[in-house]
């Protein structure tokens, strides 16, 4: 990586922005899009997603928009997590969590103060809810194969529970990552340096010390 | 190139909002009110009723054939009133099951749908208005005997 | 004061009167009834808005890809879960493109099945022709595109069975049907030769109701709801892409569970 040869690596080097935003997208399509097929056959008697919603205008094409959003979320997401564990950036990044530090990130934050001094280290707060929006997606994966094949896959959709145990946890893996998003674009919105790295690549990071996090190349 | 991809986004984000023209999957919703004028007898009828087992009724949800799938209630009991007919109780209104109250649809104002039942003849309106329902002069049909109630595809 | 989008020079009024022709002919076509909304910008495209037909076809070659995806991933030695008897929902869930009252019921006695395309053998087949055949019985799980589900349990004849013996050509791409309500529809051959592929004549025991594909009906466990067209009057072996109903509205085609 050149960047990091010049004047220290960015906080966000560019593959991992690209794959940011790739995913910004296509969770939006798979989001939206879901909405639509959901409601042929509500899950929460009562309650369907307004037409404004959906992406697709019908169940046809919130189908197609789905079953093509999802090669690009299981492709963009895998090598995001390759990209992940080979570099150490979850390592680096995500742990450790230590729960007196995650009680005391909520008090602060009850309190508004949000403390986002220093860009390059997340909060415990953070750091939890990246990890259950990652597992989240990996779930969505899981869940979404059992319901496009459940015959092929009959193993994996006894093992959650059945057919239609599977459509209610993709449903709430759903719920999970829009709950997510609404707190993140949120704080984003609230500390706009945060949005602005993600697109410039933010603050470079000093040339010594995370440098040796990194794994030989 | 960052550029591009936040006004793609950003496009993403206007094409979900205007995803909606009226067309919808179904060109005939299910569960239609009979036409006016037609009798419940007659319009059951058009709806092909199918042999179905009272006691595989009970503790179904009854629903408003609409898109959401509102739940109406649930059916408690098969009962047949003075008149001969079979009637439906049904324990209506309420939330999340608390707070019902059960009133009397005669089963041809209500239609199969998979392992639930729709009332296609009624408004949720005019079930409010239903009497609650009391047992006296009415006998209970027993789980095991066979009866008839017409179909209706999802409302969608 | 003068707006500065008014034209410098103003076309002489005739330029409208050679144009009525025109402007009569677009409101027969109802494109100025429709106004200047996204409704008439809809029309003009011939496709709706969040549809541009760049995006509709780039949709549809991924769902042609997901096709043959799905065709690898079928495993034709792999069976559906099946259920005890105790578990069959009676009646079964009626689905179809228009409600239970448009249905139009199908006299047995004067049906038949017709066979067309690379079959030897293209004599019509009789309803009790097929009752002489081996029945299978499947107690298998029905699950629709929209998200719903319930067991059912069908008895008839293996599709297998139908083709072998009327001399099929088993190597063919499709098998397509013809129905009595206008629902053509189309599968695999690999999926037509599945052992849990049957014509169902029975539901439960009972010969199929009227609602429900009465005489003769496709029953898959391998494949979408939609995929299984009631009323079956014609079949025809093809290595030409068949479609189907709602393949034609933009659903998939392979459909595979």
């Amino acid at each position: 990586m050149h960047e990091s040869s010049r004047s220290g690596r960015r906080l966000h080097p560019l593959p991992l922005r690209i794959m940011h935003w790739v995913n910004a997208v296509v969770m939006l399509v798979m989001i939206t899009s879901g909405w639509g097929i959901y409601d042929d056959d509500v899950i929460i008697r009562g309650f369907h997603f307004g037409s404004f919603w959906r992406l697709g205008d019908w169940a046809a094409w919130s189908l197609n928009w789905h079953f093509a959003g999802m090669w690009f979320l299981a492709i963009n997401g895998l090598i995001y997590l390759g990209y992940g564990l080979v570099t150490g950036r979850f390592r680096e990044k995500l742990f450790p969590i230590r729960p007196a530090e995650l009680v005391q990130t909520v008090v602060d934050t009850l309190h508004f103060r949000i403390a986002h001094d220093d860009l390059t280290i997340y909060n415990a707060v953070q750091k939890l809810l990246y990890i259950v929006v990652i597992l989240a997606g990996i779930a969505q994966v899981v869940t979404g194969l059992a319901i496009w094949k459940p015959v092929q896959f009959s193993g994996l959709v006894a093992a959650l529970g059945g057919f239609q145990t599977a459509r209610v946890l993709h449903f709430a893996g759903m719920a999970v990552i829009v709950g997510f998003l609404v707190v993140h674009v949120t704080l984003a919105l609230l500390v706009p340096k945060t949005l602005l790295a993600m697109l410039s690549g933010g603050p470079r990071l000093g040339v010594s010390a995370p440098d040796k996090e990194e794994p030989a190349r | 190139m960052k550029r591009a991809i936040v006004s793609g986004a950003l496009a993403v984000a206007a094409i979900a909002a205007l995803a909606g023209s009226a067309w919808a999957q179904s060109p005939t919703p299910g569960g239609m009110p009979p036409p006016p004028g037609m009798s419940l007898a007659q319009s059951a009828a058009m709806r092909f009723p199918q042999p179905v087992r009272v006691g595989d009724l009970l503790g179904r949800a009854v629903l408003q054939p609409v898109e959401s799938q509102n739940v109406l209630g649930r059916v408690r009991q098969v009962v047949r009133n003075p008149d001969g007919e079979i009637m439906v109780v049904i324990a209506f209104g309420g939330f999340l099951g608390w707070g019902t109250r059960p009133i009397a649809v005669p089963v041809d104002a209500m239609v199969l749908l998979g392992q639930d039942m729709e009332v296609v003849a009624y408004t949720p309106d005019e079930l409010r208005r239903f009497p609650t329902f009391v047992p006296g002069g009415s006998s209970d049909v027993a789980d095991d005997t066979i009866i008839r109630v017409g179909l209706a595809k999802p409302s969608h | 004061m003068r707006s500065r989008f008014r034209p410098d020079t103003i076309p002489d009024a005739s330029v409208l009167e050679s144009h009525k022709p025109l402007i009569r002919s677009l409101e027969r076509r109802g494109l100025i009834r429709g106004g200047v909304s996204l409704g008439a910008l809809a029309m003009l495209t011939g496709c709706d808005v969040d549809r541009p037909e760049s995006v509709e076809s780039a949709l549809l070659a991924i769902s042609r890809f997901n096709d043959t995806v799905q065709a690898w991933l079928f495993d034709p030695n792999r069976l559906a879960p099946t259920y005890p008897e105790s578990m069959i929902l009676r009646p079964p869930k009626f689905n179809a493109y228009y409600d239970v009252t448009e249905v139009k019921p199908v006299d047995g006695a004067s049906w038949r099945l017709e066979l067309a395309g690379l079959v030897a053998d293209k004599r019509p087949w009789t309803l009790a022709d097929l009752h002489a055949l081996p029945q299978r019985a499947m107690v298998i799980k029905h699950i629709c595109v929209e998200g719903w589900s319930y067991i059912g349990g069908w008895t008839g004849v293996p599709l297998r069975t139908l083709l072998e013996r009327c001399g099929a050509d088993l190597r063919a791409r499709y098998v397509a049907f013809k129905t009595a309500d206008d629902y053509p529809s189309s599968i695999d051959m690999a999926t037509a030769l599945h052992p849990q592929t049957l014509l169902a004549l029975k539901y439960g025991d009972e010969t199929l109701a009227d609602p429900f594909g009465y005489p003769v009906r496709l029953r898959m466990a391998t494949k979408l709801g939609y995929k299984n067209p009631k009323w079956v009057t014609a079949i025809e072996v093809t290595n030409t892409y068949p479609g189907g109903f709602w393949e034609a509205k933009g659903f998939p085609w392979f459909a595979g569970l």
